[in-house]
Parts: structure tokens; C-alpha cells; sequence
């Protein structure tokens, strides 16, 4: 009888925890979102605003907006992107693909790195006057190498996508291994035989039955590339400018720099929106029946 | 249609040796089998005919044409997977189009052949479903209309039996004869099970260690076995192999039993094989020895009677009716038309 109850109570640390660092913020900076919470004056939050935090976010600020828009396209390239390279490399890199498998331990050490030190690593190579690139433009392609990368809107938003791709590349290869791995032999041999080409093959068998992995791998990548923070913030800092501010760098500047805390709260939940399809998605793509 | 010649075929992987120097010619519309147990590389010698496999040496030849470097697609050949090999994503119908549609049949051609094709192995009515949603049996034959709905040159079927029910792959054999019998297509055709090999074949390559030990017609195999392992292979229950020696016309094994007249030189180290159908059950005393009974088998069509004397035991089969208890005596007498003489260290038949 005290069996039963004794599994609650070996479970508890890990909800107090959970709800500690977890639920009980979430629920708090839902709160904050409907306050006026300046961080720079006493009496920490102040007057009670209802959604005016929110309102403010879609009718006040273009800012805002702008950082919609730069997570909306970053999101678009980075997934797009990241995904074609993976499953291209996977496709090469898979059992009975063309390389070798010492590669694929090669291929983890971008993974290995924070995306912290990614930005950071980034920010070097692409310096104007020291940096690997214009070096090896300067060697290869002088016109190229009096570019100064970072400065220019477009071509800095270009090199977070660059760096947050090779940075990805290798967990999402991994996965789509995996998925190949599990793909039936037979069905693929049997394709062969019956008179596919190569490329037949990968359009008729071998990707019909990679959806289900393809789709976790999109929805994950999409829902890491929406909350991009660490690997901007380091590189570029959002700018030049807000050229590459994403909503968590937004969020991030609004709270922290302009002590704007139940502002920032209010498009940190305005974010959550999207992230609850993603998940739901993803939920329902990883855990459905088979 | 046409032959397909096999021309000093080895695989290796490694130092492993899958399939040894092997050398076989498939006659035109000829249906042959690959019958050996697991293991012994006949898998691996039909993944080469079909290209998914790439030989270590020697020459692979369909029809005319040395295929040695052509893509499976290329080969002009159906083959049936050992786990069918379905696609998982497409339709019954889709499945049995496929080789059509990505060879670039004609799209008004594609449709009556696979109607075709699907009421040869009696699957009309399963067209619109996929795969998951049908039983092993109907998954089989899905794999063999994919196979029939082209004309190819070759067929190559891997156990294809091997997943059904022991009633179920009795009816698929029958289906299976009937059909190659109407389709009129040379086909390789693999196998663990001796009686698939019996009932289907035109000829039989029995193989061990990735060698052919015997190619012959059914006939051939059961009653003229190259060697010990095909003697012992082929047939159920196998041949009794009794070792001993020949002394002045009679064969005697261990401990001096005297088993039967053998007309040969005297000789010792020899197997002598006698197949339990050639042992016939007497009453004690007026066979060529007797033995007690150590087990009485009834399978309802026959008894099985198996009997031991010192180490060696050896089983008769008997009529249905036959009646023993174990322990007690019993006479057996062999059938002198049908024996069989081996070298116990070679294996090889001695013939005289
Ligand atoms: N890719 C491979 N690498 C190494 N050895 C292999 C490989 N494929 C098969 N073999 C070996 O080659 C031998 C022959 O294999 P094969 O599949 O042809 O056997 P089989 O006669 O079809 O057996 P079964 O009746 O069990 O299907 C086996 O011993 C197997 O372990
Ligand atoms: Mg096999």
C-alpha cells in the first residue's frame, strides 16, 4: 500500500524543479506581459496596462515588425537550407552511400561548438581587415576582398544564415542518417530491379518513406531557427542597424538594455504562438502510432 | 526469354568466401533451383545475377550479353524478394505499375496489364489498398504480379515461400508451378526447402560453402546423389548412413553388425546410405538383420519406425497400418537396387 504512494514522492524533486525553473517564470512573465514593468524605477512592476504591452508591439512599433520579418526570412533560408545540405549529405554518408564513414565523424565538430563561439568564430573570419575570408578573396578573387561583410544589411543577414546553416548541418545529417538506415533494403533494391534509374529511386521509394523523418527534421530546425539568439547576438548584434534583429534579440534588447521587462514579456508570449503549432506538430509527427 | 550462363562466379568478402568458382549454365525457360542450406551462398549468387551485388570474379552472361557491368535496372530481369520488397507508400495497383510506369510503358497499355497481371495470382480485388493492409499470403503475390506484369528475361525468386504458413506456401507452390508453367520464363528460383526444390524445379543445384556440390533434374538428386551431403541433404526423413566396411559381400559396421549383402570388393572406411522408403519392416528373422525398436513414429500417411543397434540408429518407413512397441524386435530388410556407397573422407559416391 505505501508502494503506491511512494512513487509520488520519488518523482516530487523533479517536479519542484521542473516548476521552479520552468512553470512558475512562464506563468510570471505571463503576468509581467500585462504590466508596466520598468526595471529602471522602484516599485518593480508598476501600473497594471492590460494588453496594452501587446497592442503596443502591432501598432507602435516598427521595430517589431522588422524583427518579424528578419525571424520570419532567417527561419525561411535556415531551414530551407540547412535541410537540402543534410539530406544531400546524408544521402552520400548513409550505408551503402558513396563516402566513407570516418567522415561522419568529421562531420560532428561543428555540432560540437556553442553557437556562441560560432558567431564569434564567424565574426572573425568575415573581419574586413584580418579576417580568413577577405584573405582568401584577396587571393582568389580580388574584387570580393574589399567587401566589408558585416557592414552591409544584406550580406550580414546572408552570413547569419551561413553560420547558423554549417552549424546545423551536422545534427540534422545525423537524423536523416538514421532515417535512411531504417528504410527497407528490399524496397530500394527492388526499385533497382524493376527498372528505376537512380534518381528515380531516391524521388519513388527512398523519399516517400523519409517524409516522416523529414518532417520532424524541419519542424525541430524551424522551431530552433525562431528563437536564434546566442549565435546573432555575437556575430552581428543585430545589426547593422536591426538588419539581422530576431525576435529574441529584440526581446532580449528591450528587456535587458531599455529595462522594458513587461514589454519584452509581451513579444517573448507573442512568440510562443507559433512555437505551440510547431510543437504540436512535432508532438503528433514523433509520437504518432506506426 | 533466354539462358543465363554463370562463368567461374566467386564473391568474397575478405578473406570470407561466399560463393567459390562457380559455373553454371540456366537453360531457356528452364526453372532452376538453388537448394542448399542457410548460409551456403545462394542468396549472394542470385543478388549477382541481378546485379545488387558486384562479383569478385568471373563472368555473369544473360541471353548473349555479358552483364557483368550493367545496372540492375539494365539486366531486363523480375525478382521476388525474400521479404517481398514492397513499396510501403504506394496503392496494391501502384506497386504492380511500377516497373512498367518507370520503364515508360504507355500509359493506356499500363492498366489492362496490371488487371492482367493481379487476376494471375487472384488480387483483384485488393488493388486500392497498400501493403500493411494485407496478409502475408496476398503480400507474396502482390511480389510475384510486380514480377509477371512485365515480360523479362529472367526471374528470380528469393524464398519466396519462406514467410507463409505450412498450408498456405503448399497452395502458392502449386500457384507458383502453374504459372511458370503458363509464363514460360527461365527462372533461378532459391530455396532451403528440399520439397519446393523437388516440386518446382526443371533441375536442382544443390549447394554447400558456396560450391554446387550436384546439379541435376529432381530425379537425378533423390536417387542418384553425387555425394554424402547431397544424399543426407535431400529427403525427409533423411538417408539412413550407416559406416563400416565391405568384408567378402557383406557390409559391416561397428561392433561386427552385419547390415546387408553388398556386392563390391572388400573395402573399409565407407558410408552406405539407404533411404528409410528402401528399408522395408518384416517380421524378425526372415530380413537382412534385426534391431529393436527405439522409436515408433506415426505421421497418419506412414510409420516411422527407427531402430538402433549399438550407436547407429537407422529409420524404416512402413505402412500405415504397421504396428510396433518399442524394445521389441523387429526384422528390416534393405532393397539391394537402391544403395548407395561412399568414401567416408572424401564423401564422394563410390560407384561400381
Ligand atoms: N555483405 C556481406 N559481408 C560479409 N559476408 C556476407 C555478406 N553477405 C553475405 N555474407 C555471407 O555469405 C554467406 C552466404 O550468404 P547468403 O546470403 O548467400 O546465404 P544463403 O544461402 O542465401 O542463406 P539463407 O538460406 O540463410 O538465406 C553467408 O555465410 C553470409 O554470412
Ligand atoms: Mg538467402
Amino acid at each position: 500500500m505505501r508502494d503506491r504512494h511512494l512513487k509520488y514522492l520519488l518523482v516530487l524533486p523533479a517536479v519542484i524543479v521542473v516548476f521552479a525553473t520552468a512553470i512558475w517564470p512562464l506563468v510570471e512573465s505571463l503576468r509581467l506581459s500585462f504590466y508596466e514593468g520598468r526595471l529602471s524605477r522602484p516599485a518593480f512592476p508598476q501600473s497594471f496596462l492590460g494588453v496594452e504591452n501587446y497592442t503596443w508591439a502591432f501598432l507602435e512599433e516598427p521595430a517589431f515588425w522588422n524583427s518579424v520579418w528578419v525571424t520570419a526570412t532567417y527561419t525561411f533560408w535556415t531551414v530551407l537550407l540547412t535541410t537540402l545540405l543534410a539530406l544531400g549529405l546524408a544521402l552520400l554518408l548513409a550505408p551503402g552511400g558513396r563516402l566513407r564513414v570516418t567522415v561522419q565523424s568529421l562531420l560532428i565538430i561543428p555540432f560540437a561548438m556553442s553557437p556562441a563561439l560560432i558567431g564569434v568564430s564567424f565574426r572573425f573570419m568575415f573581419n574586413p581587415e584580418f579576417g580568413l575570408f577577405d584573405a582568401f578573396f584577396g587571393i582568389v578573387f580580388p574584387p570580393l576582398a574589399t567587401i566589408s561583410w558585416l557592414s552591409d544589411p544584406t550580406l550580414a543577414f546572408w552570413v547569419c544564415i551561413m553560420a547558423d546553416v554549417w552549424g546545423w548541418i551536422p545534427f540534422l545529417t545525423l537524423v536523416l542518417i538514421g532515417g535512411l538506415a531504417s528504410i527497407p533494403r528490399d524496397t530500394i533494391e527492388a526499385a533497382q530491379v524493376d527498372g528505376a534509374s537512380g534518381w528515380r529511386v531516391l524521388k519513388d521509394v527512398t523519399l516517400p518513406q523519409l517524409v516522416p523523418v523529414l518532417a520532424v527534421v524541419l519542424i525541430l530546425k524551424a522551431i530552433f531557427s525562431l528563437k536564434t539568439f546566442d549565435q546573432v547576438y555575437m556575430l552581428t548584434n543585430g545589426g547593422p542597424g536591426t538588419a539581422t534583429q530576431t525576435l529574441s534579440h529584440y526581446v532580449y534588447f528591450n528587456g535587458l538594455k531599455y529595462s522594458q521587462i513587461g514589454y519584452s514579456a509581451a513579444v517573448a508570449w507573442l512568440m510562443v504562438i507559433p512555437m505551440i503549432f510547431l510543437t504540436y506538430a512535432y508532438a503528433k509527427f514523433v509520437f504518432q502510432k506506426k | 526469354m533466354a539462358k543465363v550462363v554463370l562463368t567461374n562466379l566467386t564473391k568474397r568478402w575478405g578473406d570470407f568466401v561466399g560463393v567459390d568458382n562457380q559455373s553454371l549454365e540456366i537453360h531457356d525457360k528452364e526453372f532452376l533451383v538453388l537448394l542448399g542450406p542457410s548460409g551456403c551462398g545462394k542468396t549472394t549468387t542470385m543478388r549477382m545475377i541481378a546485379g545488387l551485388e558486384d562479383p569478385t570474379a568471373g563472368e555473369i552472361r544473360i541471353g548473349d550479353r555479358v552483364v557483368n557491368d550493367a545496372l540492375p535496372k539494365d539486366r531486363d530481369i523480375a525478382m521476388v524478394f525474400q521479404n517481398y520488397g514492397l513499396y510501403p507508400h504506394m496503392t496494391i495497383y501502384d506497386n504492380i505499375a511500377y516497373p512498367l510506369k518507370v520503364r515508360g510503358t504507355p500509359k493506356p497499355e499500363i492498366e489492362p496489364r496490371v488487371q492482367k497481371a493481379a487476376e494471375q495470382v487472384e488480387l483483384t480485388e485488393f488493388l486500392h489498398r497498400k501493403p500493411k493492409a494485407l496478409s502475408g499470403g496476398q503480400r507474396q503475390r502482390v511480389a510475384l504480379a510486380r514480377a509477371i506484369v512485365r515480360h523479362p528475361q529472367v526471374f528470380l525468386m528469393d524464398e519466396p515461400l519462406s514467410n507463409l504458413d505450412a498450408k498456405l506456401r503448399v497452395s502458392m507452390r502449386a500457384e507458383l508451378k502453374h504459372l511458370s508453367h503458363m509464363l514460360q520464363v527461365t527462372t533461378v528460383y532459391v530455396t532451403h526447402d528440399q520439397i519446393e526444390a523437388m516440386t518446382l524445379a526443371d533441375r536442382v543445384a544443390v549447394m554447400k560453402n558456396g560450391r554446387i556440390q550436384q546439379l541435376g533434374t529432381p530425379d537425378e538428386i533423390y536417387n542418384d546423389p553425387a555425394n554424402l551431403f547431397v544424399a543426407g541433404f535431400i529427403g525427409s526423413p533423411a538417408m539412413n548412413l550407416i559406416e563400416g566396411r565391405i568384408e567378402n559381400g557383406v557390409f559391416v559396421t561397428q561392433g561386427g553388425f552385419a547390415v546387408t549383402k553388398v556386392e563390391a570388393p572388400n573395402r573399409s572406411g565407407l558410408v552406405l546410405g539407404v533411404r528409410p522408403e528402401d528399408l522395408t519392416i518384416v517380421e524378425p528373422g526372415t530380413g537382412d538383420f534385426d534391431v529393436p525398436v527405439y522409436a515408433f513414429e506415426n505421421t497418419g500417411e506412414s510409420v516411422q519406425i527407427t531402430g538402433q543397434f549399438n550407436r547407429q540408429r537407422v529409420i524404416a518407413k512402413g505402412d500405415r497400418y504397421l504396428k510396433r512397441e518399442i524394445e521389441e524386435m523387429t526384422g528390416m530388410s534393405v532393397d539391394q537396387k537402391h544403395l548407395y556407397l561412399f568414401d567416408q573422407s572424401s564423401g564422394e559416391r563410390i560407384r561400381n
